[in-house]
């Protein structure tokens, strides 16, 4: 089957390559994102938000009067598959790169990418970053192809903690428990440099094996016996859900603000447990009700339910992209990459949670955060349980700033 | 005797103009195909020659990627250490990595050893996030090829060519070690290691060097991996990538000399073309290796081998059309199968599942065909075709054993 599939790949591949020759070359976007193996359902769902994103950018005209046309490729999960399948995304003519679901995977491309570039001035490429969220690819490896469109720890903890202050679910003790790795790490980092602008204590920090734990109880005794008020995590999937299980088996009255508990099949796993803890993430439908309704209902019907976990942030990144391609002139060899540099710097963009940029010193978005607490209450449920998100304070784009790390050289 | 000279020179002529005859990604998957072949070439010396089954060979890999990524950073591809010299480093990390950790597993035989092998790994994939001087962290470490000897290395067709030189010589090298009385003391260690001490051969110290020996191709090959991607991350430790060594030397033979190099070249090729066509596409590759050690227990290179040294008595003639039968009737099999897979995925999928609401299911398009999944016309004709396939395989399978019969 691979062969007869290839016959009629490269079949269409020479139909296109023909028919280019007497039109002008479409913009080609490659997704290099985890399509297969455990990884997978994260990278679906960016998935998902980016082919929502580029059929909105098709809706209004694509780019130079052409539609976008969007290029898949399945990284294997891991930084060596996508080295080469951005190689062979340049190959077949993709000048933007897109990718979310891992930062071990932005950190290969970025690098990719900015190699690429070095070696062939002038026909430079883009890396559009809609989910690595490792400090380090807007710090030591910054570069002026690399653009992250979604909030790094920085953003995601000083919104976090600003909401739950403001609803006093902050407390003075303050517990930090991470997973052992440099996303784990840039939270510790920003929650003990929030204490003293918040007056509070962080009375202990932890950092620990990255989902290999299947008992979080000594951790939760260790929590307990801290008289922490508050626990703070960037832990996702079973790290996070195995350590909230825990908190409820032993009775702990602490509230949680986490930063993915809005993973699906948290909420459905926690249930009763996960009630009052807190999240930061860039959307929430409740939040701005009128025009979030408006994009959730229409998302559903492109892609089938509601926009839930990353999928806005696909959306939001592709909103900006959409922006700065209107902005840009395509030249005789289709975009020039520099151009959309500049353009993407300057764009702005208005999406249901407020105002979105792209800061050009680092490039790194600035755009609005939306603190969230788990309450039964919530319009639109999680999980198909009877919990939901609403939204408790929405930071505005400007007020969930962070400032850019010394270490990025552009 | 001569013959096999003749398609072994084509095969390597062919490989030498391969960049001009394929297009630039193809060029990409040949050089993983080349480094995936050196990679499973290391580990059958040692399990298919030694009899030793390593499940840990992903350690040494990654030991000579790691060495050849600082080596390439501290030297700027110049000097002491040009850029087409660094796989050197990556073999000679490998060697002592592999001396130390041959010492201790090989002191054990048999599932033992195994274990021990997966042990050392995984402690070396647990430590790894925690050493980020070493291993880099999460993102790993990046560096940078550099020009040398008048090579820009920046094209794939430079990569190519120095992955193609470094694997040929190292799989050459291999061969003539196993030609050598300590390669062949190898084969004696696999078939009766009691005797070989009985005759007062050291078995520990041959186990230790051949151990070594095959962890220093496994970080050649490493090193050429760090070169060609031009960075370095802790998931090359990963148990995964041990076992992909271990499924693709079953899959090409792994007592046949050069049966783990055309298995891992045709699994990580088929790997590369199927990822982008199908989302299922590691069920394909399971599904290969249950049906390879099912069916072609001695693996694929093993059995054309043994066929081709134990004609059948049925004259070349006729095998061949038995072969040919054989071929065309799995081929239908396949395509019923693939097709129902296909179909199945593509009616659980999200996309499918966001448009098939209220009772209402829409047409799916595969192979440019568009079926309705609640007609029974696609489901029947896929597992009819692989029906009438594994039937047509029966038959020419149940002529050939009467004719054997018949004419002993």
């Amino acid at each position: 089957m691979a062969i007869r599939n290839l016959l009629r790949g490269t079949a269409a591949v020479a139909l296109v390559c023909c028919a280019g020759a007497a039109f002008a070359e479409p913009l080609k976007i490659g997704l290099v994102e985890t399509l297969s193996g455990p990884q997978a359902s994260t990278g679906l769902f960016y998935r998902n938000g980016v082919i929502y994103g580029i059929g909105k950018i098709n809706a209004e005209g694509g780019f130079g009067g052409e539609p976008v046309e969007l290029l898949e490729y399945d990284n294997q999960g891991g930084p060596v598959g996508a080295a080469d399948r951005v190689r062979a995304a340049i190959s077949d003519g993709a000048r933007i790169i897109i990718q979310g679901s891992s930062s071990a995977v932005a950190g290969q491309i970025t690098e990719d990418v900015r190699k690429y570039n070095l070696r062939n001035k002038g026909n430079e490429v883009l890396y559009i970053n809609v989910g690595g969220a490792a400090m380090e690819l807007t710090g030591a490896k910054c570069h002026e192809y690399h653009f992250r469109m979604t909030p790094n720890a920085d953003i995601i903890v000083n919104a976090l903690l600003d909401g739950m202050k403001e609803n006093g679910a902050l407390g003075e003790n303050v517990y930090a428990i991470n997973q052992n790795y440099s996303w784990g790490v840039d939270v510790q980092n920003s929650t003990l440099a929030s204490a003293e602008r918040l007056g509070f204590t962080v009375v202990e920090e932890t950092l620990h094996e990255v989902n290999k734990i299947q008992d979080f109880s000594p951790y939760v005794a260790r929590i307990k016996e801290s008289g922490a008020d508050t626990v703070i995590t960037g832990n996702w999937s079973n790290d996070l859900l195995l350590l909230m299980k825990s908190a409820g088996g032993a009775g702990l009255d602490a509230r949680f603000g986490t930063a993915f508990l809005d993973q699906p099949g948290n909420i459905g796993n926690a249930g009763a447990i996960a009630e009052g803890h807190f999240v930061a993430t860039s959307f929430n439908p409740e939040a701005n009700a009128e025009k979030s309704k408006a994009f959730v209902e229409d998302y559903k019907s492109v892609i089938g339910h509601y926009p839930t976990y990353v999928e806005p942030q696909g959306v939001f990144g592709m909103m900006l992209l959409k922006e700065a391609l209107k902005a840009v002139e395509p030249t005789e060899d289709g975009l020039k990459a520099a151009d959309l540099v500049v353009a993407l710097e300057n764009a702005t963009v208005e999406t249901p949670m407020g105002h979105m940029s792209m800061r050009a010193e680092d490039h790194q978005a600035r755009l609005p955060m939306v603190v969230q607490k788990v309450s039964r209450d919530a319009v639109y449920k999680a999980d198909e349980s009877e919990f939901g998100f609403v939204p408790v304070k929405l930071v505005s784009a400007e007020d969930a700033e962070q400032p850019v790390q010394d270490s990025c050289k552009m | 005797m001569n013959f096999k000279y003749i398609i072994l020179f084509a095969a390597v002529a062919l490989l030498a103009v391969l960049p001009w005859l394929v297009s630039d990604s193809l060029l990409n998957a040949a050089i993983l195909m080349l480094i995936a072949a050196l990679f499973a070439m290391a580990f059958g010396l040692l399990c298919g020659q030694a009899g030793m089954l390593s499940f840990g060979h992903a350690a040494y890999f990654g030991v000579g990627a790691f060495a050849s990524v600082h080596a390439m950073n501290a030297f700027d591809g110049e000097g002491l250490l040009p850029t087409p010299l660094l796989p050197l480093v990556g073999a000679a990390t490998g060697l002592v990595s592999g001396i130390l950790a041959g010492y201790f597993s090989t002191k054990r035989t048999g599932v033992y050893f195994s274990m021990i092998t997966l042990a050392l790994a995984e402690l070396l994939h647990a430590l790894a996030p925690h050493l980020k001087h070493v291993f880099g962290g999460e993102a790993g470490i990046s560096s940078f090829r550099m020009p040398a000897w008048g090579i820009e290395f920046g094209s794939f067709t430079d990569v190519y060519y120095l992955t193609l030189v470094w694997t040929l010589l190292s799989i050459g090298l291999l061969y003539l070690f196993s030609k050598t009385p300590l390669g062949r003391l190898a084969l004696g260690l696999r078939e009766n290691a009691h005797r070989l001490r009985f005759l007062g051969y050291n078995t520990h110290a041959l186990s230790t060097l051949i151990f070594a020996v095959s962890a220093m191709f496994a970080g050649l090959a490493g090193a050429l991996q760090s070169l060609n991607i031009e960075a370095s991350n802790y998931v090359v430790l990963e148990s995964q990538i041990s076992t992909a060594v271990v499924l693709n030397s079953f899959i090409g033979g792994v007592r046949v000399f050069l049966g783990p190099a055309i298995g891992a070249a045709v699994m990580t090729f088929f790997g590369y073309i199927s990822s982008d066509l199908t989302r299922v596409w590691l069920l394909y590759q399971g599904i290969i290796f249950v049906l390879v050690m099912m069916f072609l227990p001695r693996g694929i290179v093993g059995e054309i081998a043994e066929r081709i040294k134990n004609p059948s008595c049925d004259g070349l003639a006729q095998t061949a059309i038995t072969m040919a039968q054989r071929i065309a009737s799995l081929a239908i099999a396949a395509f019923g199968a693939v097709f129902v897979i296909e179909f199945l995925q593509r009616v659980l999928s999200t996309e499918y599942r966001a448009v098939a609401r209220d009772g209402h299911w829409p047409d799916i398009t595969l192979f440019t065909y568009d079926w309705s999944p609640v007609s029974a016309v696609p489901w029947g004709l896929g597992i009819g075709v692989f029906a009438l396939g594994i039937r047509l395989a029966i038959i020419v399978n149940r002529r050939a054993a009467a004719r054997q019969e018949a004419q002993a």
